[in-house]
């Protein structure tokens, strides 16, 4: 695969809720995200932003349309399948950090590695050298009740990336956090992207960091314009 | 170590109150049951001591069509060459009526070989008065039942006449009196062999074989070999199935009880871990999104609560051994009113594999509770479980 072919293509993707009254959150959506482009996801409040990262991130299924991920068709896999991919191919951050309470920062970013698999040295190798990365050297062993918001929101981040995923989603990474946190979390994001060559697609509210993106995707009432 | 292992052991610790309320809750119901099975046992055992210890395991009697079994003594040597058999006792019974000064009974009166008779239903161990033995020495002697002899109104040395139609007239001297405690002592009279063939006028004849085995649970297999010798052959089991039927419906309603109250226990292990699930939603969602599938949400909790189970289950095993052994170690008080009979220390009997069973099954049990919890956890949608916090 050349860095021209895209890593994630949608075609007509549509999700539709039936609640009584049928909701189009997604509406014939087509897009192409190249390997390496940070893309960050505005718009306002119930445009569809999070479906869309759902749906990207497989933890949702399309009502309609085609999702290709990796050129693989993932809209007809099975939970065992998608479960794989989910750990393989894509990392997550979300607003909250979901870490495990009862586990200390290296084990939080071990677990996907371990779900993976992998054996608990190689998996700690890897923890240990994201963590560093992230700043956290000093804080290995800390539980997240014993972090701050920004430094847990950081593990999580280590945590996305421990298996090398091709694909980061973050979903409003730094909504939780204050302006100078959340610039610092953005920053780093943009730094792990550089360095690495992911694809990170973040959906965001604020303008300010959306525009240091490579691409802007502004949805608004389920319809996907790109800038 | 799996990662679902990891989890499970890691919430257990992080929830010790929970954890050690509900390991409690089932150690305590495992312990009652241990207690509970571990007396049923001793009882148990116990009632096959006094009851069927005395009888005959297995009961011979003649070829059908046939009053007598003649050339008996070929008979008991080949019973007695038969695997398990420890003791053969040919007799010869009948009715007879019995008349001391006014008063009159009818009873059985068995003719035996006292020193075989014995090996049987260790009848010496319960003459209260004169000796077995005698029947055999002196003739025209009789060893008759305490309460038989009570409504007689005769004590040893006195003569009763013995009489039934088509028998022949005796006068028969008392030289003991037996006790069993059981209805025999109202309906047997023992005498020789010989002047029992006097008596129902049977020369060299007898009309039962009692026969004894080393595993009384061995008498439907033993009665089998001897059907094949051409003769009548009854296991215990077959001529006093009272017996078994009190003892399975003892157990039963025991095992039934028990059982529901360890699955009561299991039940608290649902409910606390329904309300783990509902407070980690995010932390599930969370393990969705890093890739563990649905079967690998479901064994964290069918783990804890197995593992929770099993805990339980060991602890309670222990302490309920400890209990039952110590209740095994009390004395009963002697009672005059010879109620316990020769009983002296509560019976308690703790078997190693009915351990091992009720730990594997409590075990199991708590897999199995454990599904529901983990059908609620895998149910979540991990798209609403990540929004939650």
């Amino acid at each position: 695969m050349t860095d021209e072919s895209p890593v994630i293509e949608l075609k007509n993707l549509t999700k539709v809720y039936q609640n009584g009254v049928e909701f189009r959150t997604l509406d014939n959506a087509n897009l192409r995200i190249k390997k390496g482009e940070f893309v960050a996801i505005v718009g306002p409040s119930g445009s569809g932003k999070s479906t869309l990262m759902h749906l990207i991130g497989l933890l949702d299924t399309p009502s309609s349309g085609t999702l290709l991920i990796d050129g693989k068709d993932v809209t007809k896999m099975s939970d065992k399948e998608r479960s794989g991919m989910r750990n393989r191919i894509l990392g997550f951050v979300f607003q909250y950090h979901h870490l495990l309470p009862d586990f200390t920062a290296l084990e939080n970013v071990m677990m996907p590695l371990l779900i993976a698999g992998k054996s608990r040295e190689k998996a700690k190798d890897v923890a240990e050298k994201l963590l560093k990365e992230v700043g956290l050297e000093g804080r290995m062993e800390h539980r997240p009740g014993e972090l701050s918001g920004g430094q847990n929101q950081r593990v999580a981040i280590a945590r996305a990336l421990s298996c090398s995923p091709a694909i980061v989603l973050g979903d409003e990474p730094t909504g939780n956090l204050d302006t100078k946190t959340g610039d610092m979390i953005y920053e780093l994001l943009r730094r792990l992207n550089k360095e690495y060559n992911q694809t990170f697609i973040v959906v965001t509210h604020n303008e300010d960091l959306a525009s240091k993106a490579d691409i802007i995707i502004r949805l608004v009432d389920g319809k996907i314009t790109v800038q | 170590m799996r990662y679902e292992l990891l989890i499970a052991l890691r919430q257990l610790r992080a929830r010790k109150f929970q954890t050690l309320l509900s390991v409690g809750a089932i150690a305590l119901a495992v312990m009652i049951l241990t207690v509970s099975h571990s007396l049923l046992l001793g009882v148990t055992g116990e009632i096959y001591n006094i009851t069927v210890d005395k009888l005959p395991h297995v009961s011979v009697s003649p070829e059908e069509g046939e009053d007598y079994i003649y050339l008996y003594g070929t008979l008991v040597g080949r019973i007695g060459s038969i695997e398990g058999v420890t003791a053969v006792s040919p007799f010869l019974t009948g009715q007879a009526s019995f008349r001391f000064k006014d008063n009159s009974l009818n009873c059985e009166l068995r003719g035996v070989v006292p020193s075989q008779e014995n090996e049987i239903s260790s009848i010496e161990e319960d003459m209260v008065e004169g000796s077995f033995q005698e029947i055999e020495f002196s003739r025209n002697t009789v060893v008759i039942g305490s309460k038989l002899a009570e409504k007689l109104e005769v004590n040893p040395g006195d003569s009763v006449d013995v009489s039934f139609p088509n028998a022949n007239l005796l006068s028969l001297r008392v030289v003991g009196i037996f006790h069993t405690g059981s209805p025999l002592d109202e309906v047997l009279a023992y005498t020789s062999l010989g002047t029992a063939r006097e008596f129902y006028d049977a020369s060299n004849a007898v009309n039962g074989v009692s026969v004894r085995l080393r595993d009384f649970n061995r008498d439907t297999e033993v009665a089998n070999e001897i059907k094949k010798l051409g003769y009548n052959a009854k296991g215990w089991t077959e001529t006093d199935p009272a017996i078994l039927r009190f003892i399975a419906i003892e157990s039963t309603s025991n095992a039934v009880i028990y059982g529901l109250i360890v699955v009561i226990a299991s039940f608290g292990v649902v409910s606390t871990l329904n309300l783990s699930v509902i407070s980690a939603k995010g932390q599930i969602g969370m393990l969705r999104a890093m890739g563990a599938q649905v079967s690998g949400i479901q064994r964290i909790f069918i783990l804890q609560s197995g593992i929770l189970g099993l805990l339980g289950a060991l602890f309670g095993t222990f302490a309920g051994v400890l209990i039952a052994l110590a209740i095994g170690q009390y004395e009963i008080p002697a009672d005059p009113s010879d109620v316990y009979g020769s009983i002296s220390f509560i019976p308690i009997v703790v078997r190693f594999q009915d351990i091992v069973f009720i730990i594997f099954a409590v075990f199991l049990l708590n897999l199995i509770t454990g599904v529901y919890p983990a059908r609620q956890a895998a149910k979540l949608d991990p798209v609403k479980a990540i929004s939650s916090k």
